[in-house]
């Protein structure tokens, strides 16, 4: 008895898989997998080797036109540059805001590896309408993490606004970001301040595609004078 | 130096070779051209399939010569190798270098032939291409191995060196169609040499037929394995025709170097002195002042127990002339150094053996080790450098157009975003990129089974089948409006200038980026 019972259990475990399957063959039966061959890639000698500055965009137009209140002005100028990395690897800080944006060497700010900012302090709060950095141009190269951030709070805890943050995987610990990342090129990247008030301006990068460094050339604010 | 001292010194230079030419090959990426080779290599390894290229690639050897190996360590799979693997390949080659200094034994003092295989054995140009999956150190391997048996013959006029002798052609061919230059060289000096040569009664009379039998025996071993190799074994009879077609279009790409063209000076200037922005210098000048010492003690010494002087002034005849020829062509690379180095590090070894032997009062040894010990501790510290801290910093002159540590976190993030699809390595990639901003994805791919490489972002199809999209900058935006939103695109740099953007859909970035914040922060880092 106990035998049969287990015959019939084992039956029907079996019609149980064998069903499922049967159905599925049935309906596929004038059906195959289309099987794509995919183009195998392109065997090709040594490429280039680079080592020279390259001052050319490298895709994309020139930055169109971008309005700002009549009356604007670049507060950034001669302005004071604090960082995350008190000695730069090559540089100094006040390069940052003495208005030279050459691509070539002697003319860029190098922080440490990893997450660094860098901070100017505009003097008073003021209306900011653009803010435009430098990283690099003199190399086709994307900046990590790239956040910009303003306050009126020195330490940058209470009151602060993020203008734009890039971290698409919040690498940075600052939040998701949307936007987008971006190739160097000498126009620089600008990003709409959108009138908001502060004092102090706050740049984050965390690497880039040629190594773990973060630099700067320039960085411009530019709004409204504080009255 | 006593022969228990050789011994002992030339087995400790042996096992450093080794060592600093095998540990950690992993660290540096693939290289374009390595990547290109390992995927050739799969073809032999998968399908038992090779066939001359004769536009490019250079000769069969190293795949045939990897083959053993790979079959142990990997059976049929090129997705089970590794670059470890592969690597091991020229690294022992390097190493096995430094045996063939033996055989130099009555033309170079045991001094020079220990000092030599020290100088070898931390060079950072010789330890830099060990580590590095081309032909280039097997050429220099086979291209030793042929003066080393020419000189034995010439000391013993045995048929079994003329073999060896001829061996050493037929691989040299095999592995580089372009070592007819250095058979130019080695020709050339061996005239130069005969012609400048005293003439003394006291040379050994040569036995006309046993001459030519040798002659024959060394034209078959040298046509056996160059044969055998570039025919894929007698499949493609056409290989080794094509292989003397294609020096046509060698010689056409050294005339006109497109990429690749610098001054006649490049060579001299990478080993002397080096220095690119803030980095490091680099610098081989102690070689190089070793070998012009070791090149004026050979001339009008007698033999004895510094060497022979005709080899040594073979040597030299022959540095001088390849790196003469590699100086006019225009095509120059960093690894074309290694034919007139093998020769540089000869004559330094001899330089420094002389110097050694000089000094005939314990004190003055110790003063010329005194002079000597900076040079080498230099060397020691840019072997490691190259090889252990920047393998891939431009600033490293043997570093040439070589994939950037930062192409490794796409590699990262493409594998991390196909262990969330539910196909895993069998989720579809889209690659569109010009072949030279292709590679080495191939190699870093090879485990994935549906990857698809086009060059026109019009003839990949529909975007959107593809989970994962990588895409040359040139095809970044019209990539971005065919996915139509719904991806995330990330940038990677491929080489310097050289960036790729990653396009992922959103619910695989998603959990890529939730599975990376499982992760600890030091070993995120995008």
């Amino acid at each position: 008895m106990k035998r049969a019972f287990c015959s019939i259990a084992i039956a029907l475990f079996g019609l149980a898989l064998v069903l499922p399957a049967s159905g599925t063959g049935a309906q596929d039966q004038d059906k195959e997998i289309l099987k794509i061959q995919l183009p195998k890639p392109m065997f090709v000698g040594t490429p280039k080797n680079i080592r020279t500055a390259n001052l050319e965009p490298i895709t994309g137009k020139p930055r169109g036109p971008f309005l700002v209140p009549v009356g604007t002005v670049l507060l950034s100028a001669g302005k004071p540059v604090t960082a995350s990395d008190k000695e730069p690897v090559i540089g100094e800080l006040s390069f940052i805001t003495d208005g030279k944006k050459s691509g070539e060497d002697g003319y860029y700010v190098e922080l440490g590896p990893g997450l660094q900012w860098v901070q100017i302090d505009l003097g008073k709060p003021s209306p900011l309408e653009a803010i435009v950095v430098w990283h690099y141009h003199s190399q086709a190269r994307v900046y990590r993490d790239v956040v910009v951030q303003v306050s009126d709070d020195k330490d940058f805890i209470a009151g602060v606004t993020t203008l734009y943050n890039n971290d698409h995987d919040n690498t940075s610990g600052l939040g998701i970001g949307k936007d987008k990342e971006y190739i160097e090129t000498y126009e620089g990247k600008l990003v709409d301040a959108k009138g908001a008030k502060a004092r102090y301006v706050r740049l984050y990068s965390a690497g880039n595609t040629s190594n773990d460094m973060n630099h700067y050339v320039e960085v411009e604010v530019y709004g409204l004078p504080a009255k | 130096m006593t022969k228990k001292a050789y011994r002992g010194l030339f087995v400790c230079a042996v096992l450093g070779a080794l060592l600093v030419r095998t540990v950690r090959l992993d660290l540096r990426p693939m290289h374009h051209d390595e990547a290109n080779q390992a995927l050739k290599f799969g073809d032999l390894l998968e399908r038992g399939e090779y066939r001359y290229d004769p536009n490019d690639h250079h000769g069969p050897s190293l795949y045939y010569l990897t083959l053993p190996l790979a079959r142990v360590l990997a059976g049929r799979s090129l997705a089970a190798t590794s670059e470890t693997m592969l690597r091991l390949v020229p690294a022992l080659f390097g190493a096995g270098l430094l045996l063939l200094f033996l055989l130099f034994a009555g033309g170079l003092s045991a001094e020079a032939r220990v000092s030599a295989a020290f100088l070898a054995a931390v060079s950072p140009v010789l330890t830099y291409y060990s580590r590095f999956y081309i032909q280039e150190i097997l050429l220099v391997f086979f291209l030793a191995g042929l003066i080393a048996a020419g000189w034995k013959y010439l000391q013993t006029r045995s048929g079994w060196w003329a073999a060896a002798a001829g061996f050493a052609v037929g691989m040299m061919y095999a592995t580089k169609e372009t070592s007819v230059i250095l058979f130019g060289a080695l020709a050339a000096a061996a005239v130069i040499d005969r012609v400048l040569r005293p003439k003394t009664t006291s040379a050994r009379p040569w036995n006309r037929p046993a001459v030519l039998l040798h002659l024959v025996i060394f034209a078959a071993a040298a046509f056996v394995p160059a044969w055998l190799l570039f025919t894929s074994f007698l499949k493609n009879p056409n290989g080794l025709g094509d292989s003397v077609l294609a020096l046509g279009t060698y010689i056409r790409r050294a005339g006109e170097p497109g990429l690749h063209s610098e001054p006649w000076w490049y060579y001299i200037r990478t080993l002397l002195y080096t220095r690119f922005g803030h980095g490091p210098v680099w610098s081989e000048a102690f070689i190089v002042a070793l070998a012009i010492a070791g090149s004026i003690f050979a001339f009008g010494s007698e033999p004895g127990k510094d060497g022979h002087p005709r080899l040594v002034r073979f040597l030299f005849f022959f540095t001088v002339l390849t790196g003469a020829v590699y100086a006019v062509i225009p095509y120059k690379t960093p690894w074309n150094v290694l034919p007139f180095y093998l020769g540089l590090v000869l004559l330094a070894g001899n330089g420094a053996g002389v110097l050694w032997r000089t000094g005939r009062f314990l004190v003055v040894k110790v003063i010329i080790l005194a002079v000597m010990l900076p040079g080498i501790l230099n060397l020691v510290r840019q072997e490691y450098r190259a090889n252990v801290t920047d393998y891939a910093n431009p600033t490293n002159p043997y570093v040439y157009a070589q994939t950037s540590l930062d192409f490794m976190k796409l590699v990262k993030a493409v594998e991390a975003i196909a262990a969330g699809h539910p196909e895993h390595e069998r989720m579809l990639i889209k690659v569109v990129a010009p072949p030279d901003e292709t590679w080495p994805l191939p190699w870093y791919l090879r485990r994935f089974t549906r990857v698809g490489y086009w060059t026109d972002i019009a003839q990949a199809g529909d975007l959107r089948d593809a989970p994962v999209v990588i895409a040359s900058v040139a095809f970044n935006a019209e990539a971005g409006r065919a996915l139509d939103g719904g991806y995330q695109s990330a940038f990677y740099g491929l080489r310097p200038e050289v960036v790729l953007s990653l396009f992922a859909r959103q619910d695989l970035w998603d959990g890529y980026v939730k599975s990376r914040a499982a992760e600890s922060p030091a070993r995120r880092g995008r």
